[in-house]
C-alpha cells in the first residue's frame, strides 16, 4: 500500500498553519465555534491514529471506532464507579487502548489486507452490538454525567470553552509531537519498512509480528484517547460513537488528507468534518455526497489533498525561479 | 562445515523435484550451484533459506537442526539471502534501505531508546556498506528510481548488512549487462573473504570466476561436485549441461 | 422447540450463504471485496418491496428483485470495477466502502426512512407440521430456495465449461489467462450473479425481517465472518461457514443470549489463528 511522499517539512508547514488558524478561530470566536474546534482536534486525533496505522503499519482498519469506545466508557467508568480523577483516568483510558489493542492484534496482524479490513469491520461491529445490549454500560441510553479534568490548580476554568478548546488542542499537539518523533525515528522507517516489503524484512530476519503488534497498539491507544477527550468534551457517552459509520468517516478522512502523513490527517478531518457538518444542514443526501466524493478521490486524487498541496507548491516553485 | 545439506527430497504432488541431494559448505567457502533450467536450484535455493519445506532430509548449519526454522529464523542465525527478483523498498534511499537492514537484524531491533534516538551511529555502520558495495554517489537516490544494475547492486548490499554468516545469493547477475557482471564479480570476491556463500547462477564465467567447488544439478540430482578444473575436464558436465549452454 | 429453532436456524444459514457465496466468489475471482454487497441486498430487498406494492404479487417481485439487481451489479462492474482491476486490491475495496454511503442514501431518497414489511404470498402463509409440531411453510420456502441455489451452483461451476473456467481463474489467474480464457467475460457474469443472489437474498428475507435502511450492514458483518471462516472462493467453505455462524447465532441467541456474540468471536478467532485463509483455502 503506497503512503504519500517523506517530507517532514511540508508536514510541519501544514500543521502549524493548522493549528495557529485553530488557535485564531479560539480565540476570537463565539461558544459555537470553540465547541467545532474541540471537536475537530478530537477526530483529528482520531484521524492520526488511523493514519499511523495505515502508514506505518500498513494495515487499513474499518473497525477503529471500537477503541472510541473503549476510551470513552473507560473514561465514563473510571471517573464515575472508580472516581478516579480524571487526569488520571484519561491517561489509564489510553492505556486500556494500547492493551486491548496488543490483545487484537496478536491474533489479526497477520491477515491479509482485504481480510483485515473484513475482520476488523466486523470487530467494530460486533462491539458496536454488544455495548448496545450491555447493561453495565448503560445499554441504548449510555452513560451521563461524566466530568472534565479539574484544572483549578492551575487557575483555570475548563469549563469555559475556551480553556477546553485550549486543552483539545493541547492534546493534538502532543500526539503530532509523538507520533511524528516515531516516524522519524528509526522505529519509524523499521515500520514504514514493514509496509514497503514485508517479504524482504522477514527474510532479514526482522521481527515483523512485534512492529505489527506495536504499530497497532500505539494506533489503538491514541483512538482510545480521542474517545477519552470525546466524553470529557460532551459529558455524555452513547453507543452511536462506537458505529461503523464512525469508523467511515475516520477512513474518509484519512484518505482525504492523504495517507502518510500526519498533518494531511488533521487536514482531511478539519475539511471532512466542515463539509459534512454544512451539508447536512442543507440537504438531507449528504451521504450520497460525500460517498461520491470519496470515491472521486480514491480514483483520481491518491495523494488526498496533500498530494494537491505538494503539487501546487511544486508548480509555484518553479514559477518563481522562472 | 558450516552449513550441511543432506538427503534432501522434494516433491510437488506426483513431480519429483529433488532427488537425495547432498551439499557441503565450509567455512569462507564459495559454492557454486549449476543446471539447466527446470533441474530444481531455485526449489533447493528456497529450500536451504527457508521459504519451502523438504519432504524429508536435514539442513544442519552450526550445529543447529534448521528443519523447523522458518524464513525469519534462519536469518536470524546468520543466513542471509539475496532474491533474484529485486526485492527492495521502493520508497527508500539506498542509505535508508541498508539502515533497515541494519536495525532490523541486530539487536537494536527492540532497543527502542536506540532505535529513537541514536540516529547518528546507525547511519555510520550504513554509509560503511554503501562505500564497500560501490553504491557512494547514489546513497541519497531512491531505490525505486534506480536503474537495473545499480537495483540489483543495492539488493545484494541489504543483504550483507545484516551482517550474516553465510549469504545465499539467487542468480546475483541476472539481466545485467558485462561491465555490471564484472563489478559484481569483484564485489563478491571481496565478500568471500569473510562469508561463506552459496551462488545459484546461470552464468559460467560468474561461477568459473568465484566458486571453490560446483555442484552441477541436473533432475534434480547432483550429477557432479568438483572445483573449476573438474568441472571443465569433465564429459559428463560438458555434455548434459555446458553443452546446452554453449548453444 | 428445539426442532423449531433447528430450521429457524438453517433458514438463517441459507440466507447467510445466498449473500456469502456471492461475496467469495467475486473474493476468489477478482481479489477484492464487494463491501457494498450489504448494500445490494438491502435495495433488492426494496426493488422488491416497491414490485409487491404496486404489482400485489410476490411472486413478480421474487423474479424482478434478483434479476434487476444483478443488473445493477453488471452495470457497476462496467463503469467502476473494470476500469480499476488492475490497480491496488485496497483502492478498488475503499471504492466499494464509497459505494455503500451512495446505497444507503438512494434508499433513503426513493424509499424514505421508515420500515416496511412484506406480506408472505397466500400460499406460503400458512404453516405446516413437522413431528407434530406447526412451523411457518414461508421460513420453510427460504430454505428450500437456498437449497436450489446450492444445486444449481454445484452444477453450474463443477459440471460445466463455464464453471471450469471459474475454477481455473480462481486457482491460478496466470494460467488461466494463458489458456485463453476470457477471464474479463468470466468477472462479469459472476459478479453480476453474486450481485443478483444478494438481491435474492433480500427479497426472500424481506416477509421475515421487514425492509429498511441500515439492513445493509447487519447482515453484511456476519457475511463477511462466513467469507472469512470458508476460505476465499469456495463454494464450500460458503456453505460450511453460513451453516457455522447461522447456528451458533440463532441457538446462541435464544440459549445463551450474553454469549452468543463472543462465540462467534471466539469461531472466527481460532480459526483465523490456524487457518489464516479460511477453512477451505488453497494453501
Amino acid at each position: 500500500m503506497r503512503a504519500v511522499n517523506y517530507n517532514p517539512k511540508l508536514r510541519l508547514q501544514i500543521f502549524l498553519v493548522l493549528i495557529i488558524s485553530a488557535i485564531v478561530f479560539t480565540i476570537f470566536g463565539g461558544y459555537f465555534t470553540r465547541f467545532f474546534i474541540a471537536e475537530i482536534a478530537i477526530l483529528s486525533i482520531f484521524a492520526m491514529s488511523l493514519d499511523f496505522l495505515a502508514a506505518r503499519g500498513g494495515m487499513v482498519s474499518l473497525g477503529h471506532a471500537m477503541f472510541l469506545g473503549i476510551g470513552a466508557y473507560s473514561t465514563a467508568v473510571l471517573s464515575i464507579d472508580f472516581e478516579i480523577n480524571l487526569i488520571l483516568t484519561t491517561f489509564l483510558s489510553l492505556f486500556i487502548g494500547l492493551i486491548i489493542g496488543v490483545i487484537l492484534a496478536y491474533f489479526i496482524v497477520f491477515l491479509d489486507g482485504i481480510f483485515f479490513i473484513m475482520v476488523t469491520l466486523a470487530l467494530g461491529e460486533m462491539f458496536n452490538a454488544w455495548v448496545f445490549t450491555s447493561d453495565l454500560l448503560g445499554g441504548s441510553d449510555g452513560i451521563s454525567g461524566i466530568m472534565r479534568p479539574d484544572l483549578s490548580n492551575l487557575g483555570l476554568d475548563i469549563y469555559n470553552p475556551l480553556i477546553f478548546s485550549f486543552y483539545t488542542l493541547m492534546w493534538v499537539l502532543f500526539i503530532y509531537l509523538l507520533l511524528a518523533r516515531i516516524t522519524d525515528s528509526a522505529l519509524g522507517r523499521n515500520l514504514d519498512a514493514i509496509r514497503q516489503n514485508i517479504n524482504r524484512v522477514s527474510s532479514l530476519g526482522g521481527y515483523t509480528k512485534y512492529y505489527k503488534i506495536i504499530a497497532f497498539s500505539l494506533s489503538s491507544g491514541v483512538a482510545a484517547l480521542a474517545g477519552s477527550l470525546y466524553v470529557q468534551l460532551n459529558g455524555f457517552i452513547s453507543p452511536e460513537l462506537t458505529h461503523w459509520t464512525v469508523s467511515g468517516e475516520g477512513l474518509i478522512m484519512i484518505i482525504v488528507g492523504g495517507i502518510g502523513s500526519l498533518s494531511g490527517a488533521i487536514l482531511g478531518a478539519s475539511i471532512v468534518h466542515i463539509i459534512q457538518h454544512e451539508l447536512s444542514n442543507i440537504i438531507n443526501w449528504w451521504m450520497l455526497i460525500i460517498g461520491v466524493l470519496f470515491i472521486l478521490i480514491v480514483l483520481f486524487m491518491q495523494d488526498g489533498l496533500w498530494g494537491l498541496i505538494e503539487k501546487i507548491k511544486h508548480k509555484l516553485f518553479r514559477i518563481n525561479f522562472k | 562445515m558450516i552449513l550441511d545439506i543432506k538427503n534432501i527430497y522434494k516433491s510437488f504432488g506426483s513431480i519429483e523435484v529433488l532427488n537425495d541431494v547432498n551439499i557441503s559448505i565450509a567455512k569462507n567457502e564459495c559454492i557454486g550451484i549449476i543446471g539447466p533450467n527446470g533441474a530444481g536450484k531455485s526449489t533447493l535455493f528456497k529450500i536451504i533459506s527457508g521459504g519451502l519445506r523438504h519432504d524429508s532430509g536435514s539442513i544442519i548449519y552450526n550445529n543447529n537442526n534448521l528443519n523447523n526454522f522458518s524464513n525469519e529464523k534462519r536469518a536470524r542465525l546468520g543466513i542471509a539471502q539475496s532474491f533474484q527478483k529485486n526485492s527492495l523498498f521502493p520508497e527508500m534511499t539506498i542509505i535508508e534501505s541498508i539502515m533497515i537492514a541494519i536495525t532490523h537484524t541486530s539487536n537494536l531491533s527492540f532497543n527502542f531508546y536506540s532505535l529513537m534516538f541514536n540516529n547518528k551511529e546507525i547511519y555510520n555502520k550504513a554509509i560503511e556498506i554503501v562505500n564497500q558495495i560501490g553504491l557512494k554517489n547514489y546513497a541519497e537516490q531512491k531505490s525505486e528510481t534506480l536503474s537495473y544494475g545499480l537495483q540489483r547492486q543495492l539488493e545484494l548490499g541489504i543483504a550483507i548488512a545484516c551482517n550474516p554468516k553465510v549469504l545465499l545469493l539467487d542468480e546475483p547477475t541476472a539481466g545485467m549487462s558485462p561491465l555490471e557482471t564484472q563489478s559484481i564479480i569483484n564485489l563478491i570476491k571481496k565478500l568471500s573473504l569473510n562469508y561463506s556463500i552459496v551462488i545459484v547462477e546461470h552464468d559460467m564465467e560468474v561461477i568459473y570466476n568465484l566458486a571453490n567447488r560446483i555442484y552441477v544439478l541436473d533432475r534434480g540430482k547432483i550429477i557432479f561436485n568438483g572445483n573449476v578444473k573438474d568441472i571443465k575436464s569433465s564429459k559428463l558436465v560438458q555434455d548434459r549441461y555446458l553443452g546446452q549452454n554453449n548453444e | 422447540m428445539f426442532l423449531i429453532q433447528f430450521f429457524n436456524a438453517l433458514q438463517f444459514s441459507m440466507t447467510l450463504f445466498l449473500l456469502a457465496v456471492g461475496l467469495t466468489i467475486i473474493f476468489g475471482l477478482m481479489k477484492i471485496v464487494n463491501l457494498a454487497h450489504g448494500s445490494l441486498y438491502m435495495i433488492g430487498a426494496y426493488i422488491g418491496l416497491s414490485v409487491w406494492t404496486y404489482s400485489s404479487s410476490f411472486w413478480l417481485a421474487l423474479l424482478i428483485a434478483p434479476i434487476l439487481t444483478g443488473l445493477i451489479g453488471a452495470l457497476l462492474y462496467k463503469v467502476l470495477f473494470r476500469h480499476i482491476q488492475t490497480a491496488d486490491p485496497m483502492r478498488q475495496v475503499l471504492l466499494t466502502f464509497g459505494l455503500i454511503y451512495i446505497g444507503l442514501d438512494v434508499v433513503r431518497i426513493f424509499w424514505g426512512t421508515m420500515s416496511h414489511s412484506i406480506s408472505a404470498p397466500n400460499l406460503l402463509s400458512g404453516s405446516i407440521l413437522i413431528l407434530g409440531e406447526p412451523y411457518p411453510s414461508y421460513r420453510l420456502f427460504v430454505i428450500f430456495i437456498g437449497i436450489i441455489v446450492l444445486i444449481f451452483l454445484y452444477f453450474l461451476i463443477e459440471k460445466t465449461k463455464i464453471g471450469a473456467q471459474v475454477r481455473a481463474s480462481v486457482d491460478d489467474p496466470e494460467m488461466a489467462q494463458l489458456l485463453k480464457i476470457d477471464t474479463d467475460k468470466i468477472l462479469f457474469y459472476m459478479f453480476a450473479l453474486g450481485c443478483g443472489l444478494a438481491g435474492l437474498g433480500g427479497i426472500t428475507v424481506a416477509p421475515i425481517l421487514g425492509v429498511e435502511p441500515g439492513m445493509d450492514m447487519e447482515v453484511l458483518v456476519l457475511t463477511l465472518i462466513v467469507v472469512v471462516l470458508g476460505g476465499p472462493g469456495s463454494l464450500k467453505g460458503a456453505l460450511t461457514g453460513a451453516l457455522i455462524i447461522g447456528f451458533v447465532d440463532s441457538f446462541g441467541k435464544v440459549y445463551i443470549p450474553q454469549l452468543a456474540q463472543i462465540i462467534i468471536y471466539a469461531v472466527m478467532a481460532i480459526t483465523l489463528l490456524f487457518k489464516p485463509d479460511g477453512l477451505y483455502s488453497k494453501s
